[in-house]
């Protein structure tokens, strides 16, 4: 076995793979919006009163938390199609980037879910009580007084959430999408894998790049949106 | 749906939850050791060694598992083999089973991320049973070893189940790097006559199942060391 690690080829690679960028950033961005509504959906499932929303809510929560994101992927990508045309439902046509939308969709919407519930939690039940004593409907106190500050506290947790959905659409490459991950593997089976260590180690620091970026700008929001304002935690 | 399939598929694919369990136990254990070394290192910013983990913990959270795997994979035999010529020795790297490559990637990431963890729950500790400790004549390491880790880990243990969980989950992805485990062996078993849905049916309720009793164990331990919690943290 003959050492062909050339640590110097590695940044020529970089510009080649993030031309898959923006299909990273669409499977990204939809998925975040999806996986915010299906969160915020759960959520008030579980803080409702009914309780069989509740236990749906949980289970919910609680088998997308238990299920790897790979499987989940094959499952919907390979088995779906399958069991809908047993019924007659034809979904061949439907584009690959779809099904990796609604995969990663589903599994973050579990985390959203859980970060929306303590957020919501940890505003103090004063603030409502105190929303009311001056005549606001519910959803009017929920609004102006409780979502601002339940927003808050849930910007690190978003953050973190957002870095894993971004770090999570790399398992694109899995049903074949070329994103980042995608192309870096396009890129090395191109030369036969005589560069693929140099190509994974390029996308890793395009990966980590963004993840500091995405960090930071969580700090930053945090920061901004939390001057000024005090902390109304339980 | 066929039966027989699943009949005939089941074992096979429980068999393979044994090395699922395997990978991740080793993984765990490696790396909750090095992460509890880097959070005492950062906590107590030897110089160096400090600045050094930070970048690593850093990368590792940045960078997704599946381009982790590959870079061990890839890197790892090129290492150990110039490794074992500068002492002398022609390492045969074909003979290394990939679950090692698998193994030493897991256990990198779970330092990391278990570094976080520990490092918050040392901190959460009061400073005041340190000095405690110091004042009924304990040494540095008897204070540490009876005094803090027990109530740093009462802190911890939700967060490590959480991780660990997540570790469980993402040994589906050394199916990339080619073990044997709990995917893989259902993709395999799946291929010949495209069983895809039935396939990972199974796999989903194996891993979920997984989930489960792990999340309950966890909770048993949370229980058992409630005792050290008690008013310990600042």
């Amino acid at each position: 076995m003959e050492n062909t690690f050339k640590p110097e080829t590695i940044p020529g690679y970089i510009p080649n793979i993030l031309r898959a960028f923006p299909v990273t950033m669409e499977i990204l961005l939809i998925s975040l919006l999806i996986s915010l509504a299906l969160g915020a959906l759960v959520t008030a499932a579980g803080i409702g009163k009914r309780k069989w929303l509740k236990a749906i809510a949980n289970s919910y929560i609680a088998f997308m938390r238990g299920i790897p994101t790979l499987i989940l992927i094959f499952l919907i990508y390979l088995g779906l199609p399958q069991l809908a045309q047993s019924v007659g439902v034809d979904l061949t046509g439907v584009s690959k980037t779809v099904f990796i939308v609604a995969c990663l969709s589903l599994s973050s919407s579990a985390n959203m879910a859980e970060m929306m519930r303590a957020s919501y939690l940890a505003v103090d039940k004063g603030q409502r009580e105190a929303a009311y004593s001056v005549g606001m409907k519910e959803f009017t106190a929920f609004r102006r007084i409780i979502f601002p500050q339940a927003f808050g506290i849930a910007i690190p947790a978003l953050g973190n959430n957002i870095i894993m959905l971004f770090k999570d659409t790399s398992l694109a490459f899995a049903i074949g999408v070329i994103d980042l991950m995608g192309k870096a593997r396009a890129i090395s089976s191109a030369s036969y894998g005589a560069n693929r260590l140099e190509v994974y180690i390029a996308t890793g620091i395009i990966f980590w790049a963004a993840c500091i970026i995405l960090e930071y700008c969580s700090k930053f929001t945090e920061k901004i949106y939390t001057k000024g304002r005090k902390k109304a935690t339980s | 749906m066929d039966f027989k399939f699943i009949i005939e598929a089941l074992p096979k694919i429980m068999l393979a939850v044994p090395i699922t369990l395997f990978m991740s136990l080793v993984s765990a254990a490696a790396g909750w050791l090095l992460g509890l070394s880097i959070a005492l290192i950062r906590k107590h910013r030897v110089p160096v060694l400090s600045q050094f983990s930070a970048v690593f913990v850093s990368f590792m959270r940045g960078v997704p598992m599946v381009i982790l795997l590959y870079i061990s994979y890839y890197a790892l035999p090129i290492l150990l083999y110039s490794y074992g010529l500068s002492i002398g020795i022609n390492i045969d790297i074909n003979a290394v089973p990939p679950i090692v490559y698998a193994i030493i990637a897991l256990s990198l990431d779970q330092a990391a991320y278990s570094s976080e963890i520990f490092r918050s729950a040392l901190s959460a500790v009061d400073e005041g049973q340190m000095e405690a400790a110091f004042s009924v004549g304990m040494t540095r390491t008897q204070a540490l070893m009876r005094i803090i880790f027990p109530q740093a880990l009462a802190i911890a243990i939700p967060n490590l189940g959480g991780i660990f969980v997540g570790l469980v989950k993402g040994t589906s992805l050394a199916y990339y790097v080619g073990v044997y485990e709990i995917t893989a062996t259902a993709n395999l078993l799946a291929m010949p006559a495209l069983n895809f849905i039935e396939a990972y049916i199974m796999t989903t309720l194996i891993y979920e199942a997984i989930s489960f009793v792990l999340n309950k164990l966890f909770r048993i331990c949370e229980d058992r060391l409630k005792k050290f919690r008690a008013g310990a943290s600042a």
